[in-house]
């Protein structure tokens, strides 16, 4: 019976760490295929925070509550709270270093509003 | 209650957390870490601060969870709208930036909903204005404005208030 549950938490920890190399791999494709910063962190933010979780929740799903699954668990966390942030971050940091949108942004309701 | 009780409270639980042993003396090694990394501070982390918890934080946990369930089902669905986007032969977007008005009124509803809009299908905090009443979001269909603002207010905003404010 143990043999069988360790075998189904090896095989649910190996779907997803395909899922999350998956995204992972997808958010580099979009990295280098969307035209601007704007749409890159788009890719960036979100497949980054969803592959980053299928990996750590593979290395939770083999390792269980030892050390590292609870190391594992922190990083998701911290993760969680920081990618959007950081995200965030750029994008401001961008459009006040005055970097144009790309060819085909079709409106700017921030234009003119940036604090001084 | 002084803030230094919540901090003492807290770091030690985090401690556990990162060093990966939940025990006693993890537990106690961390309160004493704690303290001295915090204590040379105490003026820039506000510490002797008297701070007054909301009485409502344990009624509202089925709220946080409810919360939660909402933002990891958004996170699947941006992923797959990424996915879309990023695997189409042609990329042929209409991106933009929107003003979005927003009801949270405290710092930690704020940065809530802006981080919840980052992480939800199709948009991306860029700024927030002087008055801290419109969040300014990019958003990689910027084809019908009023219909992102209706989805944040009425999907997203909604569960932020409830558990955070």
């Amino acid at each position: 019976m143990a043999g069988e549950l360790a075998l189904v938490a090896d095989i649910l920890s190996i779907i997803s760490l395909i899922i999350g190399i998956f995204f992972l791999s997808l958010g580099m494709i979009g990295l280098l295929r969307l035209p601007d910063v704007y749409n890159r962190l788009h890719a960036t933010t979100k497949v980054g925070t969803l592959g980053a979780f299928g990996v750590l929740l593979s290395i939770i799903l083999q390792e269980g509550a030892t050390p590292m699954g609870i190391k594992a668990l922190t990083v998701a966390l911290f993760i969680l709270l920081t990618s959007p942030i950081s995200g965030h971050m750029i994008a401001r940091a961008a459009y006040r270093m005055g970097v144009k949108c790309c060819e085909g942004t079709c409106m700017d309701e921030y234009a003119g509003k940036r604090r001084k | 209650m002084k803030r230094r009780l919540i901090t003492y409270m807290a770091l030690p639980v985090v401690w556990c957390l990162v060093s990966g042993y939940v025990t006693i003396g993890s537990l106690f090694l961390g309160l004493i870490f704690g303290m001295i990394v915090v204590e040379p501070f105490s003026k820039l982390y506000r510490l002797d601060e008297v701070v007054h918890p909301t009485g409502d934080w344990l009624a509202k946990i089925p709220k946080k969870i409810k919360y939660f369930y909402v933002l990891i089902k958004e996170i699947i669905k941006a992923n797959i709208v990424v996915a879309k986007i990023v695997l189409s032969p042609t990329i042929n977007i209409k991106p933009g930036i929107i003003a979005v008005p927003i009801r949270a009124k405290t710092n930690i509803g704020i940065t809530g909903i802006a981080n919840t809009i980052t992480l939800t299908p199709g948009t991306l905090t860029v700024d927030i204005s002087d008055d801290q009443s419109i969040l300014y979001v990019h958003s990689i269909d910027a084809t019908n404005p009023q219909g992102i603002r209706d989805s944040i207010r009425d999907d997203l905003e909604k569960y932020v208030l409830e558990a955070f404010e």
